[in-house]
Formats: C-alpha cells, structure tokens, sequence
C-alpha cells in the first residue's frame, strides 16, 4: 500500500460520503471539515503525482488484481493527471469557499457536501479511467450529483432547472450507452485501449454510427451547441460555487471524454472537420446570446459555452500547437470561469434582482469582489499581463500554422465581442453612481482568501507562463502519442497491428 | 409545421440507424474477454455464478459506481421532485384516502417477512444462484412497498435507512481497502476462496453481495418513502 496511487481520487472521497451522515449524527460541524481534509489530501496526492510523472511513464492502476483488458484499470498520464490535478484543487478550493453553508439547514448542508464529493469523485473517475463501461458509471454519477445539485435551493425555478438537465443528461447517458453496446458487440472488449487496436476491424458504417453517439452523449457535457440547453438554467440556479464546480469540472470532463475518445478509439479524419465545425457554431451563437443577457449569472453561463467551443476548435487542429492550446485554455478556464463565478455569487446575493443593471456603484461597495471580477474579466478576454493572453495566443498561433485565417478572424471577432459584454459589467460596477444604499453582505474570510488565491494564480501565469507550460507539454506529447498509451496498458499489443 | 418536421427528421434518423444495426453480425464470436471470465470464475474464484464474478469481482469497480448512482439517486430524488415534503405527522391523509381492506393487511402481513426472507436468501446465495444484491434489495424494498401501500401508519424510519446504506456502503469500500493492504491492487479477493459450490466460498464476493443488498435495499425503500410521501398541494 503506497501513500500517493490514483486509486485514492475515486476511493476517498466515496468513502467520505458513505461515512458523512454517520459522523453527522456525532458531531455536527463535521459534515463541513471532513470533506476540506479529504480534498486538501487530493491536491497534495495531486503535486506528488505530478512531479514524477513524464510521458513516457504513465501511472497504470489495476483494480481487482485482473491485469487489463480484463479487468478495470486508472491511467494516470501526463494529460489525464494533469486534469484530475486541476479537478482536485478546484475541489479543494471550491470547498474552502463554501465549507461555512449556511444558507440551508443541516440537512441540506449534508447534502451539499456528499454531493460535492461525489461530482468530484465522478468528474476525476472519467479523467482517469482507462475503461469505455467506466467511463459511463462514472459520467452516471457526476450527472445525477449535478442534477441534484442545481436543484439543491428547493425553488420553482431550480426544480425546472434540474429536471429540464436530468432529461439532456438521461438522454445523453442513453446515447453513450448505446455506442457502447455497438462497440462491444464490434471488438469484443471495454478497455480503452484494446479498442483503438482493435478499432480497424470494425466497418466504416458501424464505426460512424458508434462514433456519432459517442459525440452527441459528450457533446451535451461539454457544452456543445445545439445540446446545451442546461446550461444557462443550470448554471444560473445552482447555489453559487456549483456554477463554478460546473464550469471547472463537469464540463471539462466532457470535453475530456470527447477528445480521449477522437484521439486514441476512432480514427477517423472527419472527426476533427465535426469538431472544428461544432466548435466554431457553438462559439459564435453563445458568444452573441451572451451580448443580449440582462441576468448576470446566464451571461456568464453563455460565456463558458462559448469558451468551450474556442477549447474544442483548438483540439480540432490535430497538431501538437493546437492541442498545447486547447489545454491550456481548459486550465485558464477552469480558474478564471470560476473566479468569475465565486465573486459574482456574491454580487448577485447583494442585488435584488440579479440583473445587471443592479450593479451600478459596487465598485465602492464591494471594493476586493468588484475587483477580483474585472480581474478575471480582463482575464478571459484574454489582455495581457493576465493568463487567459497567453492560451488565446497560443490559439491564434496554431490556427495560423495551420493557414486557417477565417477562424483567426473569428476568434479575434468573437473576443471583441467578449470584450464589449464583459465591460458593460465592468464600467457599471466602477463607472455608475450607487443609486440606493442597502446593507452589504460582506465576503467572509476563507472565501475572500479563495478568490484572491485564484486572482494570484492568474496573475502569476499571466507574467510566468513557465510555470504551466512544461506540465502541459507533457500533457500534449502524452495525448498525441496514441500507441505508447496502448503499449503502457497492453505491452506487446501495439505491434500486432503496425 | 414546426412538428411534422421534426417528425420527419426523427423517422430519418431511426431509418439510418436501423440501415446501420441491420449490417451487426448476430451470435457472431466476440467472446475475447468473455471466455476468460467464463475460465476463471469456477477455476480461481471458486463462484460458480459466472455473472456475479463479473459483477463483483471483474468489474467490481463498476458496481461500486453503480451502488453509488443508487445512493446519489435516494439522496437527489427529493430535490428534484420539487414539491415540499409532508412532515411526518401520524396520520398522512395525503398518502392513501382510504385504509386498506381486512384482507390486504392481513395478507401483507403474512407475507411481509415472507418477502424479506426470500430478498435475503437471494443476496445471500448470490455466488451460487442467480440472482444477487441488487435483485435481493430490489425485493426487500417491494415488502417494505407492500406495507406502506397496506398500512397508512406505517412509516420507514429514515435514519435507520441512513445506518444501513452507509454502513453497506463502508463494508464494500473497507473491503475494496483491505485487498490493497492485503493484495496489493483495491478490491482484490484477498480472502480464501474456499471449495466450488459451498455457501461459504468466492472469498470477499459473497460478503459485497451481502453488503449491497442491504444497500439496495435500503435505498429503494427510501426512494419508495420518498415518493409516496410527496404531497400533493402547492405550497
């Protein structure tokens, strides 16, 4: 028994929210510090495990002493670990914000807690698994905690909101489930990796077919147009830091699953035309609903799917420039979406109408919030000296490379307007006069330390890109490099078909 | 319009489907994996119900995420389904408008631990019949429906179903945890496996059947409760 092995990101935390009510009933206050040691264990877990691993030494974790394929097994790469690193500190920072609930009674407090352990334990299992069947059980449980989840306040609106993503999310489970009957009854076996081997067996037909309901199924977790109706709903009525969980690690779980399964099971070259095609549709319509939004939580909502087509775009590319990109664009996200959302939890509280036109003078009112969130707008629009420069660069670098000069006039487009709904937001909370005085909800303490943390993440990466940047080579080298992730899991095999 | 289109639209995606599914070969050899599940099971395991290899100990992993869905789901299911909960009061009108007859409460009551007996006697021989934990659960929670529909006074104690499913739920992790002290690799069968066809064989297998049925059981009794008991009126 070792002391860091990918095992523990699944089997913690569900070890946690099996033993939650019980120390519930022994101590109260419990059920909100359990869950910080838990997480806080996950993100040491997280450095250890990053600083050793290299391409070319993948961490394999059998599960039931079975070696695969026949039985179930965790990859811990370069590119997965990387993600499930970034999961868990988004974990461990999210339940520091909000391990004071109080908003609700105890019992929902303790839901709230297992709930948030299970999504991220569900989130972290799809990054790592190496199994297809997994991979479901695993999306089966972040779905149903997100579903609960955005339903958590009790309200009209959260219970429509909930049931209108439980039927997207059933529908998209049905979907991935059937391509995964398809494929088993085409190559006899569910680890991920005898697949791609085996995938050239398979007729071009039935490959489409499959390969089809794979992308419809992830597509609506990754946010992808037309399948993304849940999220402004979603994202909006869900208590505040889980429209930050969502925006950090469901969806990029998601865009995981999709991209693991176009790189190494299916290789077909209209897959990345698919994707490109998608990424630009949902990039454009998202960004423009995002101008007209008056409420500020859906504008933000809309935001994050256009974001998320700009991350799909630079995965379509193929090349190791655009892949180098597109991860780094899923870190960026991942950090500024939920700074943006962790402060506007705390604007909105503090409107009555959560409109942004409430908004006007809290700059004064609200002086560490308001500035947190123009830091983090600056930052997704991608100005220097901010992070999100550097990965919306990288993008524009790689399209060039790849003389794609109508999706670099479009990204460049599309940023402006970004630009203009962002600052809408901005001038009204600096540039506006207060027009009524109403008592202030000030941020407390551990989530004001959250939100400033993140700001100095992004402000860090923004001035040393370095920091990030050899661990996400890694990753790239990692998921271009399909037959060494085959000859890790399944040694001997990769040859049998080159 | 806008429907015949979209029903249009539905009828070429099924026909394109269906031209695909057609061309999927039937009964054709794809039994890789399969045939050494079928190998292993009587030869290593010692469990002569080949499915219940798979499920608890191949592909255990799975069905820890598969309790967990069930457990997500008992926890989610009040949120969902909107509607505040009825307190618990001794008498819920709202539940049934009339008690039931005589002869089904009598009846139910006959059969009641019948049931139980039966769910417990398929968890328990899950290595060996078929059957097993969720099938078992799945009958306990149709005793337990088959009293709340009889009786309008009887209620399941809900922090009594909170003890059960957690501690099921620890049981089948903390044994997941002893085969990597004890294994090496998280749920290994690290206990003897014992001779074929005895009740006490198949070494953790038997015992995570057991854990899960008391966890099915559980935790579709709750749901039960759960549905039954949300009223009827706005509030």
């Amino acid at each position: 028994m070792v002391i860091a092995d990918p095992i523990y990101y699944i089997v913690l935390p569900l070890l946690t929210a099996f033993l939650l009510p019980l120390f519930g009933k022994l101590y109260k206050p419990l059920i909100g510090i359990i869950p910080g040691f838990v997480f806080l264990f996950l993100a040491y877990m997280s450095v250890i495990l990053m600083i050793d691993i290299r391409p070319d030494n993948p961490i394999i974790t059998k599960i039931a002493g079975w070696t695969p394929p026949f039985g179930i097994n965790l990859v811990f790469s370069s590119f997965s670990g990387f993600i499930a690193s970034l999961i868990s500190i988004m974990g461990f920072l999210i339940w520091a914000y909000s391990y004071k609930f109080k908003k609700v009674g105890f019992d929902d407090s303790l839901k709230y807690f297992i709930l948030l352990l299970l999504v991220v334990t569900g989130s972290i299992g799809i990054v790592l698994t190496g199994d297809i069947f997994n991979l479901f059980v695993f999306l089966e449980i972040t779905g149903i905690s997100a579903y609960a989840l955005t339903a958590l306040y009790r309200g009209r609106d959260g219970a429509e909101a909930a049931f209108k993503f439980l039927l997207i999310g059933a529908f998209a489970s049905s979907m991935i489930l059937l391509a995964i009957i398809l494929l088993y009854t085409q190559v006899g076996t569910l680890n991920m990796a005898e697949i791609s081997v085996r995938m050239h067996e398979v007729d071009l037909k039935i490959k489409v077919l499959i390969f089809i309901l794979f992308f419809v199924g992830f597509g609506i977790e990754a946010e992808m147009f037309p399948l993304n109706g849940w999220v402004p709903d979603a994202y909006s009525q869900a208590p505040g830091p889980i429209a930050a969980v969502f925006a950090g690690m469901v969806a990029k779980a998601g865009i995981y699953a999709l991209v693991r399964i176009i790189y190494l099971m299916f290789d077909l070259e209209g897959a990345f035309h698919l994707l490109l095609i998608m990424g630009v549709i949902t990039m454009i319509i998202a960004e423009v609903v995002a101008l007209r939004q008056e409420a500020l939580r859906r504008m933000l909502a809309y935001s994050s799917i256009g974001q998320m087509g700009l991350i799909m775009i630079a995965f379509s590319f193929n090349t190791e420039q655009g892949v180098f990109a597109a991860i780094f664009l899923m870190f960026n996200h991942a950090i500024i979406k939920s700074l943006l959302f962790l402060t506007t939890s705390f604007l909105v509280y503090n409107t009555k109408t959560k409109l942004i036109s409430d908004l006007d003078g809290f700059g004064k009112k609200m002086p560490l919030v308001s500035l947190l969130f123009g830091l983090g707008a600056f930052a997704i629009v991608g100005l220097p000296p901010f992070s999100g420069f550097w990965s919306k660069l990288y993008v524009l670098i790689a399209a060039a490379n790849q003389h794609m000069e109508v999706i670099i006039a479009l990204i460049l487009s599309v940023s402006v307007v970004e630009i203009i709904y962002y600052f809408k937001v901005i001038s009204r909370l600096y540039f506006r006069k207060a027009s009524e005085e109403i008592p202030i909800q000030k941020p407390s303490l551990n989530s004001s330390i959250v939100m400033i943390v993140l700001g100095l993440i992004i402000i860090s990466v923004g001035v040393y890109p370095d920091l990030i940047t050899g661990l996400i080579e890694n990753a790239t080298t990692s998921l271009l490099n399909k037959d060494l992730y085959i000859e890790k899991i399944l040694p001997g095999l990769a040859e049998i078909i080159n | 319009m806008k429907k015949l289109l979209i029903f249009g639209l539905l009828i070429f995606i099924g026909v394109e489907i269906l031209d695909v599914l057609s061309e999927v070969p039937f009964g054709e050899d794809r039994m890789k994996v399969s045939n050494f599940y079928l190998e292993k099971s009587p030869e290593v395991l010692k469990v002569s119900n080949v499915v219940t290899a798979i499920v608890v100990n191949f592909r255990g992993f799975d069905t820890l995420g598969e309790v967990t869905v069930l457990f997500l789901a008992a926890a989610g299911i009040g949120s969902i389904l909107y509607r505040r909960r009825s307190v618990h009061t001794e008498l819920n009108p709202k539940r049934t408008s009339t008690e039931a007859s005589n002869i089904v409460q009598a009846g139910a009551k006959v059969l009641f631990p019948l049931i139980i007996l039966l769910g417990a006697y398929i968890f328990v021989h899950g290595h060996l019949t078929p059957g097993g934990g969720f099938q078992g659960g799945a009958i306990i929670a149709t005793g337990f429906l088959l009293m709340l529909i009889s009786y309008r006074k009887f209620f399941v104690k809900h922090s009594g179903v909170t003890w059960i499913e957690s501690i099921a739920g620890i049981v089948f992790v903390g044994l997941g945890l002893l085969g990597m002290v004890y294994g090496g690799t998280f749920l290994e069968n690290f206990l003897p496996a014992g001779e074929l066809n005895s009740l006490i064989s198949g070494g953790i297998i038997g015992i995570i059947y057991i854990a899960v049925g008391f966890k099915v059981g559980a935790e579709l009794t709750g749901v039960l409760d759960t549905l039954l008991n949300i009223s009827q009126d706005e509030e």
